[in-house]
């Protein structure tokens, strides 16, 4: 658990380093969705390289986990079944998972960059000294040097920096969940599988947990349709106007930072560069002017139709379609002709 | 070669009233200074950020934070060390920091700490912390908006060899034990455990003060402690650019998608739904 404060060292055969890891994240006894986006990741990376894609988990009940894992096309499954209690500790699950980073030397290791994937993946590099590169959103590889090239958004979007890490081993990254597709399932396919058994208290000390309080958090980032609201609403009861519509159209509802900011509506809906980045097939912006951290948060959108008063906002050239109107007023009868639509009456008729 | 051997929890904590040696509670929080996004340009030749005329801001969440250790402060007593690394003008931040109510401040700046990743920040940041001694908590904001990767506050954790909790929401002081809450995808988790630890603090789980005059005033006067690596006693290719395993190999542009900004005024909106609905943007009879 003590860690010698020294800089990052280089292998001195870094050719000993083989396979693709990929850290299994599950909850409630399945694989989660950013676990299953890097396991079809790390199968394409392994099989550019035919090397193996080699899954690695912590917890309870991995035999389950394995055979999900297995279905996905995994071809070596490393479990550390935790036999004593249950709950979540960072200085044990990197001390489970750096052992079999120690004892198997992976070339590579994808982690989700989900919550737990972001709170362990620093750890378990400098316990390897090795680096992370952080939030990729493209991965490739340079197969005779065996050299992972991975791709992240820089400051504000700007530009894609390429990030590699030469000398050390493993080289890691992780990738936000919804970065890339699921993987398909794959029929017949054999995964080694070992699952060793492991305690939690001889690591975790006194960390504890003492309650879990499920509360699902208004997730943005995988809804298909988004109605966002900001200043130009006038006051927090516009929200109203922004809500109908979102559940005219079965959607979310959005805001930018100001109206955060002054209260009109909780953080949870906040996006932007300090809230969720979002890219839903349709996204519109309502009294948004489109400051640059409100951007980088949704103009992967699809489709963006915005509603503004000011033909000179910003958030106009980003937008596909541009109602120049109050949005009191282009809501309002965006709501009625899509409930219009949806009850069966033509759009386009008088009424 | 230096071995770090972790900090022993500081038993004074246990309880305010019992007697024998009394000390007060301490917390250190790592702020970063950043360019507000807004005033960020991309020199379009070399590819590389103008940040020399952004206004550089306290990163976000490292105010909220600053802003946990300072409700600590006020319940528990103790003192708030804020340590900073980046240039000589991030001193501005610190002295804000200071202004809110922080004791002391020290910046960590040199030449050869540039362009380090997040190995050699943690590396140098944990140094830092250990020059200092005695410490409860380590607070820091749960990731900067300028790099964000999150990394550093786990990185310096694993550096010094101690817990972490991240997340956090709420973080209190109970019978010796640190008590917070967590905030994950499905659900809040209450963990409680011994100090010494590091709290990452998210973005907007608490309402920052503003600095006070009076205290900023000593500050000034105080003034911001500056370190190099030559006072952390660090080599000079363990840091930086040198230090990092992971450089940057390329940049590229991305493709911004050029969008048409058709004018839609309000008496067409039933023929742009019409539009959305024929292009399938808007699905009949689907409720997800």
């Amino acid at each position: 658990m003590m860690v010698e404060l020294i800089n990052c060292v280089v292998p001195e055969h870094p050719e000993e380093y083989h396979d693709v890891f990929v850290y299994l994240e599950h909850k409630n006894g399945k694989l989660t969705r950013g676990s299953l986006e890097m396991l079809g990741k790390s199968e394409e990376l392994a099989h550019k390289l035919n090397e193996k894609a080699v899954g690695v988990a912590v917890g309870k009940n991995l035999k389950e986990i394995a055979a999900e894992a297995e279905s996905y096309g995994c071809d070596v499954f490393l479990g550390a079944e935790v036999t004593d209690f249950s709950g979540f500790s960072s200085v044990a699950y990197t001390e489970f998972i750096t052992s079999f980073v120690e004892q198997y030397k992976p070339n590579i290791f994808l982690i989700s960059g989900s919550r737990e994937g972001r709170d362990l993946v620093s750890r378990i590099a400098i316990r390897a000294r090795t680096g992370v590169a952080a939030d990729c959103i493209e991965l490739d590889v340079d197969v005779p040097n065996r050299l992972l090239i991975a791709w992240r958004p820089s400051f504000g979007d700007k530009t894609i920096d390429q990030i590699l890490c030469k000398r050390h081993r493993p080289q890691m990254i992780t990738s936000r969940p919804g970065s890339y597709k699921m993987p398909e399932k794959v029929e017949n396919h054999k995964c080694e599988v070992t699952i060793k058994k492991v305690k939690m208290a001889k690591y975790a000390g006194d960390h504890k947990t003492i309650e879990f309080k499920q509360k699902d958090r208004l997730d943005l980032t995988s809804a298909k349709i988004i109605v966002s609201g900001g200043l130009g609403l006038g006051n927090a009861s516009g929200f109203k106007l922004v809500k109908d519509l979102a559940d005219s159209l079965g959607g979310q509802v959005g805001a930018s930072r100001p109206v955060v900011d002054l209260g009109w509506i909780p953080y949870e809906h906040q996006v932007g560069q300090t809230g969720q980045t979002v890219r839903p097939k349709l996204y519109i912006a309502a009294g948004i002017s489109g400051k640059i951290q409100h951007i980088v948060g949704m103009k992967a959108s699809e489709t963006i139709i915005s509603i503004n008063t000011d033909p000179e906002a910003p958030i106009v050239k980003f937008s596909d379609y541009f109602i120049n109107a109050d949005a009191s007023k282009a809501l309002p009868k965006l709501t009625e002709e899509i409930r219009k639509v949806k009850a069966g009456t033509p759009a386009s008729s008088p009424g | 070669m230096v071995l770090w051997h972790g900090p022993t929890p500081r038993v004074a904590m246990e309880s305010s009233t019992s007697s024998g040696d009394i000390v007060a509670l301490k917390m250190i929080v790592m702020m970063k200074q950043v360019p507000d996004a807004e005033e960020i340009f991309i020199d379009p030749v070399k590819y590389t950020l103008n940040r020399s005329q952004a206004r550089g801001i306290i990163n976000p969440s490292d105010e909220n934070a600053l802003e946990a250790a300072l409700k600590i402060k006020e319940k528990e007593g103790g003192d708030i060390t804020v340590i900073s690394m980046g240039p000589p003008q991030a001193e501005s931040a610190i002295i804000e920091c200071m202004g809110r109510g922080a004791d002391r401040g020290i910046l960590i700046t040199d030449r050869v700490f540039a362009a380090a990743d997040t190995y050699a920040t943690s590396l140098t940041l944990a140094a830092a912390v250990k020059k200092i001694g005695d410490f409860d908590i380590i607070f820091a904001g749960e990731s900067t908006t300028d790099s964000g990767t999150g990394h550093v506050g786990p990185g310096v954790a694993e550096f010094l060899g101690i817990d972490q909790v991240t997340y956090t929401v709420d973080s209190r002081i109970e019978s010796g034990m640190l008590t917070a809450e967590r905030e994950l995808e499905d659900g809040i988790e209450v963990v409680s455990t011994k100090p010494p630890v590091l709290v990452t603090v998210l973005i907007n789980s608490n309402l920052p003060r503003r600095s006070r005059l009076r205290l900023k005033v000593d500050a000034i006067r105080k003034g911001v402690e500056k370190w190099d690596h030559d006072t952390l006693s660090l080599p000079v290719d363990w840091v930086g650019l040198k230090g990092s395993p992971t450089l940057v190999g390329a940049l590229k542009i991305p493709e911004e998608r050029k969008r048409e900004s058709r004018p839609v005024k309000l008496e067409e909106i039933p023929a742009l739904v019409d539009e959305l609905v024929k292009k399938g943007i808007i699905k009949i009879g689907d409720d997800a």
